[in-house]
C-alpha cells in the first residue's frame, strides 16, 4: 500500500510540478531515511557517519564510469557494492556500544572523505578537483533509477518488519544477551542489517552523483546529509515503515518551501526540533498514532 | 447556438493570445541567481550579489535593459535565492530558477564549487549560464561541447599564475617552494605554477598540499625553510592565507619572496585579519578594483565612476567580487543589446560577436568558443608601505606596474 | 634534527593547549555519561567573547579568562537543570543525550550566525606583545607559550578541584558509582550541575586562545573541535584530567610530526587515532569498558 502510493506519487507528480531535482532529493532522502531506519530503527545503532556510504557510492560509481567506461546502471550497483565494502571494513565498530559506535563511525566517514579528497590520490579519485560526468548525463534516467532504489528500500524495510529476521533484530535491540541465548546469531544478523543499510546509501549516492554529474568530495560527504536523514527518521518515528517517509515528506517539504525564503532559520529550527523531539517525543510522530491504538506499518 | 458562438469566440481569443505570446515581448526580463548568506562562501558571494543588484538598480532607473530583439527597454527583475553555500541546496535552487521561475538569464553563484552544479543543468535546459567567478578549468573543456556557459570575469584558475612564473624567472629566482590547500581552485594554480616554472628551468624544491582546513602553518613553514627556497608561494582560501601569513610573521623565518593569492580578491579582509605589519612586502595577484581600468574602458562606467556611484548608493568597500557581479550585469546588457533574436542561442552567438571587442572596468572581455575567459590576465602585485598604512600595488609586468617590486624583501620589516 | 626538535617542542605547546580543549568534555562525560556534542560550540562562543572584548573594548584576551569563567558557569548551571535530569530518566540516556546535544550544537551555531555573522574573525597574535621567544635554539610565537601555560594551569586547577576540595571529592564519587554516591547523601544533581558548568566554562576558556592555536573564529568551527576533543579524551582516560593531559600531548605531538613529515595527510590524524584507540585498546586506555556484545 505505502509502496504503491509512493510510486504513483513520484510517477505522476513530475507532470504537474517540474522541479525534478526537488522530487529527486525527496526520494533520495526517503531512501536514505529508510536505510538509516534499517540499522538504527531495528538495531539501535545510530551511524553518525552514514554519509560515508553515500559518498563511497557516488565515488565508486563515478570512477568506474570514468576509467572503465561502464554504463550508469551497473555503475550505480557497483556504487552500492563499494558502500558495502566500506561497511564490511567498519563491522569491527560494532564492538563499541551506543555513542562510541556513532562517533567512531563519524570519524570513519570523515577519514574516508579526507582520503578521497587528498591530492596525492588525484590520479585515482581526482582528489579535490571533483568529478565531472558529462558523458552519461541523463537526469531522467537517474530519476527513475532513484525511484527504483526507493521502492527497493521500502520493500526491504517492510519485509524486515514482518520477517523472522526483523524480529531477531528487535530482540537484539532490546537485549543482545538474551537474544543470543534464544538462538539468534547476534553478530551475523546485525552485520546483515548493516550491509543492507550501507547498500541503500551507496546506490543512493551513486544515483545522486549521476543525476547532478558534477560534484566535489565535500558535496557527497557533507555531514548535513546524515543530519537530514537522522532528523527525518526521528521525527517520523524509527522502527516503522511509514515514519521515515512521513518525516521526510513533512520536514524536507517544509525545508524547501519555507527554507527558500529564510533558510538561515532552518538550522535553528532543526536544532530546536531535535531537542524537543528527544525531550518530549523520542519515538516520533507515528508514536502519537500508536498511542491512540492505530496500527502503523 | 449561443453556446457554440461563445465557444468559438473563446477559442479564437485563446489562439490570438497564444500567437501574440510568441511575438510579444515579456513585461520583465527575469534574471535568476543564487547567493550565500551563510557558510563558507558567504562573504564573497554576498559582495558579488551586491554588485549584480547594483547593476539591476541602475539599469532599471534608466527604464530597463535594452533588448534588441524587441527594439525597446524592458525592466529587469532579479530572482535570487539563498543557497547557504550548500551545493545540494544550490542544485535544487538552480533547478527551480530554470523550471519554475523560467528565468530568461541564469547567473551563477560565487566560485567554482557553487557554480559546478549549475553547469550541467544549464546545458541540459539550453540556457546560457553567466558564470561570474567559477574559474575551474573543467567547466570549459572542449569535450564537454558546452555552448551554454560564459565566464564573464576572471580567467580560468589554471591561467592565473602564468605571469607570476614570469616574474619569478625575471628576478632570477632559482629555488621555489609551492604549498597549496587541497581544493580545485588552489590546486590548479599550484599545478600550473609548478609546470611553468619547471619549463623555465626554475627548481621547484618543495611542492606539497595541505588539507583545506589547515589553519596552523608554523611547523610546515619550518619544513619549507629546510629547503632554503628564495620564493614561497602558498595557494589557499582566505583563511589559509591569513593563517599562513600570520604564522610566517611570527615564525622568525625569512624568505626573500612570499606569495599568497587572496589579497587580490579581498584585500581588506586579509589586511584586517593579519594587520599591516605582517602583510608588508607580501606578493599577490592584482585584479580590479586594485588595478584601475579607466582610460581603457569602452563599455560601461570606468572603475572610478563605478566606485563613486556605488559609494553614493550607500555601498561599502568595493572588492573584486563586487566588480565581478556588476561586470556580469554589463555583459548581459551588451548581449541583450546585440542579439537579434530573444533566444538563448542568439544571445550566446551575440557574445561571441562582441568577445574581444569590449573593455569593461573588469578588463578586456574575451571568451573562447567554450566560454572560457581568455582576455583578462592577472599581473603580480606587492603589498607596499604607504603613508597611511599598506597598499597592494601592481609591480609586474611593466605595462601594468605602478610601483617597483622590492625584491628581496627587507629582512627586518 | 633541527626540524624534529622544532616539531617536538611545538607539539608540547599544542598538547598542553589541546588538553584544555578536551578536559571539559571529559568532565561532563565522566560525571553524567553524556557526550556533549555542543562542546566545540561552547568553545566557539568563548572565542567570540574574547574577540569582542578585544575589538570593542580593547581588552587583552587574558582579561577574558575571569569574565568568561563566571559567565559560562552561569550559563551551564541552568542548562543542566533544563536538559539533563529529564534525559537521565529516559530509557537510553547515552544515545538520546548524544542526539539532543547535537541539536543544541545546531541551535548554537545557527544563533551564532545571526549574532556574529559569518565573517571570519581573529585576534592578532601580536596582542601578547614582543618578538618571538627563543627556546632551546628554536623560535616560537609568544601566543603559543601563553596558550600552553593557560592550558596547563587550567588542567592543574581542575585536578586540584577534583582531588582537594569537598565538591570535587563528591564529583569523583559520582563518577565511580552514581547510585552509591546518592545513597551516601551526596546531592547528585547539585554536584553534577557544577561539573557541567565547569566543563562548559573550560571549553570557553580554551576558546579564548583558539585564534592563536586553531585558526580564525567562525560559527561553524564547533563540530570539528568536538571530534578532536573526543579523540583526545578517548586517548587519555575518561574522568581523569591527567589522562586528558596525556591525550592532549599525544595528539599535539602526533599532529606536529605529521605536519612536518606528512603534511597533506595531517587532517586524517584525529579520526584515525580515534578509531584505532577505540578498536584496539578501548579498555586499556579508558577506565570503563565501552564495548558491548
Amino acid at each position: 500500500m505505502v509502496v504503491a502510493i509512493t510510486v504513483l506519487a513520484y510517477v505522476f507528480i513530475p507532470y504537474g510540478y517540474n522541479n525534478q531535482f526537488l522530487l529527486f532529493n525527496m526520494m533520495m532522502y526517503m531512501a536514505l531515511a529508510q536505510g538509516l531506519n534499517i540499522i538504527y530503527g531495528y538495531t539501535g545503532y545510530l551511524p553518525f557517519g552514514y554519509v560515508g556510504f553515500f559518498g563511497a557510492g557516488a565515488y565508486g560509481s563515478a570512477l568506474v564510469i570514468i576509467y572503465l567506461h561502464w554504463s550508469p546502471f551497473p555503475a550505480v550497483l557497483l556504487g552500492g557494492l563499494a558502500a558495502v565494502l566500506v561497511g564490511m571494513l567498519l563491522i569491527p565498530l560494532f564492538r563499541l556500544s551506543g555513542a562510541y559506535f556513532s562517533i567512531a563511525n563519524l570519524a570513519a566517514a570523515e577519514a574516508l572523505y579526507y582520503i578521497i579528497a587528498n591530492p596525492h590520490l588525484a590520479s585515482v579519485t581526482q582528489g579535490p578537483y571533483g568529478i565531472s560526468l558529462p558523458q552519461v548525463y541523463d537526469p531522467n534516467a537517474a530519476y527513475w533509477t532513484m525511484l527504483a532504489i526507493l521502492v527497493f528500500a521500502l520493500i526491504l524495510s517492510g519485509l524486515m518488519r514482518r520477517s523472522r529476521f526483523g524480529l531477531a533484530l528487535g530482540a537484539i535491540r532490546e537485549n543482545p544477551v538474551s537474544a543470543e541465548m534464544a538462538g539468534v546469531n547476534v553478530v551475523r544478523s546485525r552485520a546483515i542489517a548493516w550491509l543492507l543499510s550501507a547498500f541503500i546509501a551507496g546506490v543512493s549516492g551513486a544515483a545522486f552523483g549521476w543525476y547532478i554529474s558534477v560534484f566535489y568530495p565535500e558535496t557527497v560527504f557533507s555531514l548535513s546529509i546524515t543530519v537530514f536523514a537522522i532528523v527525518f527518521v526521528l521525527f517520523g518515528g524509527s522502527g516503522t515503515l511509514l515514519g521515515p517517509l512521513v518525516g521526510t515528506l513533512v520536514l524536507y517539504g517544509a525545508y524547501n518551501y519555507i527554507g527558500i525564503s529564510t533558510p538561515q532559520y532552518f538550522q535553528l529550527t532543526y536544532g530546536l526540533l531535535i531537542i524537543l523531539l528527544v525531550l518530549f517525543l523520542p519515538s516520533g510522530l507515528t508514536s502519537l498514532l500508536r498511542k491512540r491504538g492505530i496500527d502503523v506499518p | 447556438m449561443l453556446r457554440k458562438l461563445v465557444l468559438r469566440v473563446v477559442l479564437a481569443a485563446v489562439a490570438t493570445a497564444v500567437s501574440l505570446g510568441a511575438w510579444a515581448s515579456p513585461s520583465v526580463i527575469k534574471i535568476g541567481t543564487l547567493y550565500a548568506s551563510s557558510g563558507y562562501f558567504s562573504q564573497a558571494s554576498t559582495r558579488q550579489y551586491d554588485g549584480l543588484k547594483f547593476w539591476v538598480r541602475q539599469i532599471n532607473a534608466k527604464g530597463g535593459v535594452y533588448v534588441k530583439a524587441f527594439g525597446k527597454r524592458i525592466p529587469v527583475k532579479l530572482i535570487a535565492y539563498n543557497d547557504q553555500s550548500s551545493t545540494m541546496l544550490a542544485a535544487s535552487l538552480y533547478n527551480r530558477l530554470i523550471t519554475q521561475d523560467r528565468v530568461h538569464t541564469l547567473v551563477a553563484d560565487y566560485g567554482s564549487v557553487l557554480t559546478s552544479v549549475a553547469v550541467p543543468l544549464a546545458q541540459e535546459h539550453r540556457i546560457v549560464l553567466f558564470d561570474e567567478t567559477g574559474t575551474s578549468g573543467k567547466f570549459f573543456r572542449p569535450e564537454n561541447r558546452n555552448r551554454y556557459i560564459v565566464l564573464t570575469g576572471l580567467p580560468t584558475s589554471s591561467q592565473w599564475p602564468k605571469v607570476l612564473a614570469k616574474f619569478m624567472h625575471s628576478k632570477g629566482i632559482r629555488r621555489v617552494a609551492i604549498l597549496y590547500a587541497a581544493n580545485d581552485w588552489s590546486g590548479s594554480q599550484a599545478k600550473t605554477l609548478n609546470q611553468t616554472l619547471k619549463q623555465d628551468g626554475v627548481d621547484v624544491v618543495y611542492f606539497h598540499s595541505v588539507p583545506d582546513s589547515t589553519t596552523s602553518y608554523s611547523t610546515i613553514l619550518h619544513s619549507i625553510a629546510e629547503y632554503k627556497p628564495e620564493a614561497v608561494a602558498e595557494f589557499g582560501y582566505s583563511d589559509n592565507d591569513i593563517a599562513f601569513v600570520q604564522d610566517y610573521a611570527n615564525s622568525g623565518l625569512y624568505f626573500p619572496m612570499v606569495f599568497i593569492p587572496n589579497p587580490a580578491l579581498h584585500f581588506e579582509v586579509v589586511r584586517k585579519a593579519v594587520g599591516n605589519k605582517a602583510l608588508r612586502y607580501i606578493y599577490s595577484y592584482v585584479a580590479p578594483p586594485i588595478i584601475r581600468y579607466n582610460r581603457e574602458v569602452t563599455y560601461g562606467p570606468t572603475l572610478n565612476e563605478f566606485k563613486a556611484a556605488y559609494a553614493k548608493a550607500g555601498g561599502k568597500n568595493v572588492d573584486l567580487s563586487t566588480v565581478a557581479g556588476f561586470n556580469t550585469g554589463l555583459i548581459i546588457q551588451k548581449a541583450l543589446a546585440t542579439a537579434p533574436k530573444f533566444t538563448q542561442e542568439s544571445i550566446r552567438d551575440a557574445i561571441d560577436k562582441f568577445s574581444g571587442k569590449i573593455f569593461t572596468l573588469d578588463g578586456l572581455f574575451k571568451v573562447n568558443r567554450y566560454g572560457a575567459q581568455v582576455g583578462e590576465f592577472l599581473p603580480v602585485g606587492q603589498v607596499l608601505p604607504t603613508k597611511t598604512g599598506v597598499a597592494l600595488k601592481a609591480v609586474f609586468p611593466s605595462e601594468s606596474a605602478v610601483a617597483k617590486a622590492v625584491y628581496p624583501a627587507p629582512r627586518n620589516k | 634534527m633541527n626540524l624534529l626538535e622544532y616539531a617536538l617542542l611545538a607539539g608540547l605547546f599544542y598538547g598542553l593547549y589541546f588538553a584544555l580543549v578536551g578536559v571539559g568534555l571529559n568532565l561532563i562525560f565522566g560525571v553524567m555519561r553524556i557526550i556533549n556534542l555542543a562542546h566545540g560550540d561552547f568553545l566557539m562562543l568563548g572565542a567570540y567573547g574574547a574577540f569582542y572584548l578585544y575589538h570593542l573594548l580593547g581588552w587583552n584576551p587574558l582579561w577574558a579568562i575571569p569574565i568568561e569563567l563566571v559567565v559560562f558557569l552561569l550559563i551551564g548551571l541552568p542548562l543542566y537543570y533544563l536538559l539533563v535530569p529529564r534525559l537521565q530518566k529516559s530509557g537510553d540516556p547515552e544515545m538520546l543525550s548524544f542526539i539532543l546535544f547535537f541539536g543544541l550544537s545546531q541551535v548554537i551555531e545557527a544563533a551564532a550566525v545571526f549574532v556574529f555573522s559569518n565573517n571570519q574573525r581573529s585576534i592578532p597574535a601580536s596582542v601578547f606583545g614582543g618578538a618571538p621567544i627563543n627556546i632551546a635554539g628554536q623560535v616560537f610565537p609568544v601566543s603559543w607559550i601563553v596558550s600552553a601555560a593557560v592550558g596547563l594551569a587550567g588542567i592543574g586547577l581542575i585536578y586540584a578541584y577534583l582531588y582537594h576540595s569537598r565538591p570535587g571529592r563528591a564529583t569523583r564519587a559520582i563518577m565511580a558509582e552514581r547510585s552509591e554516591a546518592a545513597a551516601t547523601g551526596i546531592s547528585v544533581n547539585r554536584i553534577s550541575a557544577l561539573a557541567f558548568g565547569i566543563g562548559i566554562a573550560a571549553a570557553a576558556l580554551a576558546g579564548i586562545f583558539s585564534p592563536f592555536m586553531i585558526g580564525a573564529i567562525e560559527p561553524s568551527m564547533g563540530i570539528g573541535i568536538t571530534v578532536i576533543s573526543f579523540a583526545i579524551i578517548v586517548i587519555g582516560s575518561l574522568g581523569n584530567p591527567i589522562g586528558t593531559l596525556l591525550g592532549g600531548l599525544i595528539y599535539g605531538e602526533a599532529l606536529m610530526l605529521m605536519q612536518t613529515y606528512l603534511a597533506s595527510w595531517s587532517e586524517l590524524l584525529p579520526y584515525v587515532l580515534l578509531i584505532l584507540i577505540l578498536l584496539v585498546r578501548p579498555t586499556g586506555l579508558l577506565e570503563r569498558a565501552v564495548r558491548s556484545a
